[in-house]
């Protein structure tokens, strides 16, 4: 209990990583986000939460450009990385990919061996010069996935033959292969049985000491978990953003503490 | 009674049991339907299988067994020296079935009349022959009095056998209509028995083109084994020349057909493959909905054109193009027709073939692979390359087999593009020509089906069967090997 009250004190003090200002996004002539301003801290797990359809999701997907794959889709506002713009013409939205890596909700492994699901974004970005220096790469990604134990008897195996929390795992060390800055989680745990999703939690807390975590979520019990900062969506509008503990026990907005006690949603 | 009225028949009769069936169940019910096992609708259609089914069953095996019965009692009434052997039989029978539809029809139109005892008697002066060919049946003598006589009695059995039929049937269809009244209760499972009858009309669907399959090799077979007994078999697969004649010293060596299949089947290939995947990759992942929306229905013209037409397109455009632009500068010889003709224009007919199928492949490759694909940083020729087509690979290859057996088969265009001559070349701008170019030369024309060089036609369409066989087979074992299963 005495550690967590430190970890949260040094929040603080920890500097932005991704910071979002005035963003606002129009899927064709629908108005779905509506002038978000968020600071993303370093080795932070941030939660966004919200009813169904209020943006959360599409917030998220802005933050690596992901959106950039539907045509309809437009954002505007300024988002940077470090302090770089991101949606600025000379950013390469796939360069951009490789240093905010995503984690969907439903486990998508590739159809191919444990081993190859992991090795694909250092194979593509060129990250390991020699087999050996792959080999490290797959076998610490898999570590710090939890995963290691369970799978390095069985590497050559189909990444689809897992159950679906090893999936989300195996998904999870993939996307930590490319060593990137950021890792977003769009309902990671969503698909996933009571027991996987323990496990994912579990991890996500100790990625903290790496990455800067985004997480999407339905589960309040899982932000007030896992989450640092809490960010709360409602119709396209972020409402509250602040500390996890004091946005889930005294929220400045009404619309926020009728969403926490189950009163809209 | 004619077939075509006693369908018409019991057809009415299933209407009818189907009204009063579903009435039954629907007076048992007592309004209340949720006391009837099935909807109302099932009992109904119940009673029309039960009127249906058994009529039709006794009208096909009565179809089946009258003429066999009818056959050989004639053919026992007839005299010894028409029946010496099967052959001399089987063309009397002839005779005797075509003078007795010939009866029917002078009757009909009143050349020929019926007395009292039912034996014909010519209308006007003259032979029965002339009587016949006023009514428009022509014969090709006179009609022996023995013939006349088992044709009359070839009638008579035919018409006593229809009675009998239509008493038969329609009293199959009367037993069934009245079973189904009877088994009409609350309790009978009138849904469950016409899902029943749906599944076995299902699977007879199936089984007719299985056997029509095994049909089709069976009677290949027959002639194949005919060939090999007047040809040895060494020399067909071995030979290396083909040049049939008549004068029965014929060399029907079956490789440089073999030869000119593969050889153009491969250009055609190395044309399509290419091609036809990018074409599929452009639509299904780069193209915009708009592009695709045009650029997809032009592609699947080519499709629509009939393969004669590409075949004058290889005679008069890309034959001459290739002769003036590459083989004669090259010093690869002055043949308007050649392998290279036949394989380019083989390969663009392919083209929207592959890429019909391989877009529709690539598109159900599920959204997320490409997202999570995406989402590490890949650009979209990575994923396309390293996860999109190996999880579309098994559908990709059978497009690619089905190609390639099309290739195979393809006649017009080999024909009109690459010549009809036998030969064995490794240079792509010599006229040569392929198996199914020969079997269609060795069937056409006067044949004499006893000789070897027709009857080699089937064992060259056996070849090309087992050819064709052994392809899927690779195929079905490279998708097993290699293919990356997604779900």
């Amino acid at each position: 209990m005495d550690d967590m009250r430190i970890v949260e004190r040094t929040v603080n003090t920890k500097a932005s990583k991704i910071s979002a200002k005035g963003v606002q996004v129009h899927y064709g002539a629908t108005h779905a986000l509506k002038d978000v301003d968020v600071e993303i801290l370093e080795n932070t797990v941030t939660a966004f939460i919200g009813p169904s359809g209020c943006g959360k999701s599409t917030f998220l997907r802005c933050l690596n450009r992901m959106n950039d794959t539907i045509p309809s889709c437009r954002v505007d506002g300024s988002i940077t990385l470090d302090g770089e713009n991101i949606y600025d013409p000379r950013v390469d939205p796939v360069r951009l990919r490789a240093r905010v890596g995503m984690v969907f909700q439903k486990p998508n492994p590739f159809p191919k061996s444990i081993y190859d699901n992991v090795a694909y974004g250092p194979k593509i970005h060129g990250l390991a010069r020699t087999k050996a220096e792959l080999d490290e790469i797959v076998e610490t990604s898999l570590r710090k996935a939890a995963l290691w134990n369970e799978a390095k008897d069985r590497l050559a195996s189909p990444g689809t033959g897992l159950s679906g929390g090893q999936q989300q795992r195996l998904c999870i060390a993939r996307a930590i292969a490319t060593s990137p800055e950021v890792l977003l989680m769009d309902e990671p745990c969503s698909a996933l049985d009571p027991i996987a999703t323990a496990q994912v939690e579990e991890l996500i807390d100790e990625l903290r000491a790496s990455f800067s975590v985004v997480i999407v979520t339905h589960s309040m019990q899982q932000a007030a978990r896992v989450s640092q900062k809490t960010a709360f969506f409602h119709l396209g509008n972020l409402v509250e953003y602040g500390e996890t503990g004091q946005v889930f026990t005294t929220p400045q907005d009404p619309r926020t503490e009728a969403y926490i006690t189950g009163r809209i949603g | 009674m004619t077939v075509f009225l006693l369908l018409c028949l019991m057809l009415v009769l299933a209407v009818a049991a189907f009204v009063v069936c579903r009435a039954r169940a629907l007076a048992l019910s007592g309004g209340k339907i949720g006391v009837l096992h099935s909807l109302p609708g099932y009992y109904g259609w119940h009673g029309a299988i039960m009127v249906l089914l058994p009529g039709l069953a006794v009208l096909l095996v009565w179809l089946v067994v009258q003429p066999m019965v009818i056959e050989s009692r004639i053919s026992a009434t007839l005299p010894a020296e028409l029946t010496a052997d099967d052959s001399a039989r089987a063309l009397a029978m002839a005779d005797v079935r075509r003078l007795a539809a010939g009866l029917d029809v002078a009757i009909a139109a009143g050349s020929v009349t019926v007395d009292a005892s039912g034996t014909p008697q010519i209308a006007g002066s003259g032979t029965m022959r002339e009587a016949l060919a006023e009514a428009g049946v022509a014969l090709a003598e006179d009609v022996s009095p023995q013939i006349l006589t088992a044709a009359q009695a070839y009638r008579g059995l035919s018409a006593t056998g229809a009675a009998w039929r239509a008493l038969a049937v329609l009293a199959a269809a009367l037993a069934g209509f009245a079973l189904a009244v009877r088994m009409t209760e609350p309790e009978l499972r009138a849904r469950n028995r016409v899902e029943g009858v749906v599944e076995g009309l299902l699977m007879a669907a199936s089984t007719i083109a299985i056997l029509t399959t095994v049909g089709i090799v069976w009677s290949m077979l027959s002639e194949t084994f005919n060939f090999f007994s007047m040809y040895p078999a060494a020399d067909f697969f071995f030979g290396l020349t083909w040049s049939p004649n008549f004068r029965g010293d014929s060399e029907l060596g079956f490789i440089p057909l073999l030869w000119g299949t593969l050889y153009i089947s491969l250009i055609s290939m190395l044309v399509a493959v290419p091609i036809g995947l990018f074409a599929a990759i452009y639509l299904a992942e780069y193209a915009s909905p708009a592009v695709r929306g045009w650029v997809k229905p032009l592609i699947e013209v080519i499709a629509g054109i009939p393969t004669v037409v590409f075949g004058l397109f290889a005679l008069v455009t890309v034959g001459p193009l290739l002769r003036d632009y590459f083989a004669e500068p090259l010093g690869l010889g002055n043949s308007g027709s050649s392998v290279m003709t036949a394989g380019i224009v083989i390969g663009i007919l392919n083209i929207p073939f592959i890429s019909s199928l391989a877009d529709d492949i690539i598109n159900a490759v599920p959204q997320a692979l490409r997202d999570g694909s995406y989402g590490l940083g890949a650009t979209k020729s990575e994923t396309v390359r390293q996860v999109i087509i190996p999880a579309a690979l098994p559908g990709i290859v059978g497009a690619v087999l089905l190609a390639a057996s099309r290739a195979i088969g393809e006649t017009m265009i080999v024909s009109m593009g690459a010549g009809a001559a036998a030969k064995l070349d490794l240079n792509p701008f010599e006229a040569m020509t392929t198996m199914t170019v020969k079997i269609v030369g060795q069937l056409t024309g006067d044949t004499d089906f006893a000789s070897p060089e027709t009857l080699v036609a089937f064992a060259l369409g056996m070849t090309l069967f087992v050819i064709t066989l052994g392809l899927n087979i690779l195929a079905l074992y490279v998708v097993r090997k290699y293919r990356e299963q997604y779900e």
